[in-house]
């Protein structure tokens, strides 16, 4: 069993955030996505007006793996519903390969649970592929509602040439 | 149709949540909006705001039959993507229906892309119902690509009881 910390994550936890970043990216298959730097990463995260909030799970060096100690991380920030209020949004959420089945994950989504019953959220959204089962049977085990399915929503996205086109430069 | 499109205020909050209710009451879920403006004035204008919006106004002349001149809104906020860095997200955007036709809504959209673009977002997303044809059409035509169609993503929530559980179990300081 690993004995690891939950923590806020800091400044120097960068490199590591951005490597598990690019892991998660390769477990669904869309490494080639990911455009951020460690300089974005440090601007945006640890800036004056912070885009993100990070969590990470750290293990003692003689339970490292290639040397990390840096093992999981969850990235979130607060949204808004017009009809409920305040939302904790959790936009990745990874535990390496290793340390999976360890509880793990499990204690970073109560402490993201708590986090959003504190600040007043009424509500903790996230987006899953449909293809990631695994993920999808975690969720639901724990009550999670899937509201593509159920109410039917689809997500969009405009990305930068098209919002180029719409500002008319 | 002469109309202005600003920065909401904190008086706007009232109209603003009429018309949440209208755009509730259009996507067949009005008993789910559970705040007033009361929340919305508390959580737009404090210190660190947790959204932004956009109002659209008609001068007096051209006010809606009820006497409203305020007559679309847009309610956005930043997030942040893991793969491209600083976005938006566009909560709600809605147009009167008598006020439609005008470029009104349009107008919305393009300013929450020009604030986006201020702030480097390299990225504008929204969810829409599958059932709600002409607002998949509308944004269709301006380049939106349907993501959960495409790439088969799904939205997932936890609240009420379920986010209770989960929190009750968290580890203690």
């Amino acid at each position: 069993m690993a004995n690891f910390i939950l923590r806020t994550a800091e400044p120097r936890d960068v490199p590591d955030i951005l490597r598990l970043i690019k892991e998660l990216a390769k477990f669904e298959e869309m490494e080639e996505k990911v455009m951020l730097t460690e300089k974005d990463l440090l601007e945006d995260g640890f800036g004056d007006h912070p885009f993100y909030h990070c969590l990470v799970a750290e293990v003692p060096k003689e339970q490292s793996s290639d040397g990390y100690t840096v093992i999981a991380f969850a990235m979130y920030y607060f949204t808004y519903d017009p009809w409920i209020g305040k939302l904790l949004y959790l936009e990745d959420f990874f535990v390496m390969k290793e340390y999976r089945s360890l509880g793990i994950g499990s204690q970073i989504l109560k402490v993201l649970s708590e986090m959003a019953v504190k600040t007043r959220c009424s509500s903790m959204h996230f987006i899953v592929a449909e293809n990631n089962t695994k993920s999808i049977e975690f969720y639901k085990r724990r009550g999670a509602a899937d509201l593509s399915s159920e109410e039917g929503w689809r997500l969009f996205a405009i990305e930068k040439e098209e919002l180029l086109k719409m500002t008319g430069k | 149709m002469d109309f202005k499109i600003r920065a909401a205020t904190r008086e706007d909050c009232k109209e603003i949540s009429r018309m949440i209710m209208e755009l509730a009451v259009y996507e067949k879920m009005p008993d789910q909006v559970k705040i007033s403006h009361e929340e919305l004035e508390r959580d737009g204008f404090c210190q660190n705001p947790f959204f932004e919006s956009l109002v659209a106004e008609v001068p007096e002349e051209h006010k809606s039959k009820e006497g409203f001149t305020v007559v679309g809104y847009a309610l956005y906020f930043y997030t942040y993507s893991t793969w491209k860095g600083r976005s938006a997200y566009l909560e709600d955007l809605y147009v009167m229906p008598e006020f439609r036709g005008n470029g009104i809504g349009k107008g919305l959209l393009c300013k929450v892309a020009e604030l986006g673009k201020k702030k480097q977002c390299v990225r504008l997303q929204l969810s829409v119902l599958n059932w709600n044809t002409p607002t998949r059409d509308f944004y269709a035509a301006k380049g939106a690509q349907d993501l959960t169609l495409s790439e088969g993503w799904h939205f997932i929530r936890f609240d009420g009881q379920n986010l209770d559980n989960l929190a009750n179990e968290a580890p203690k300081d």
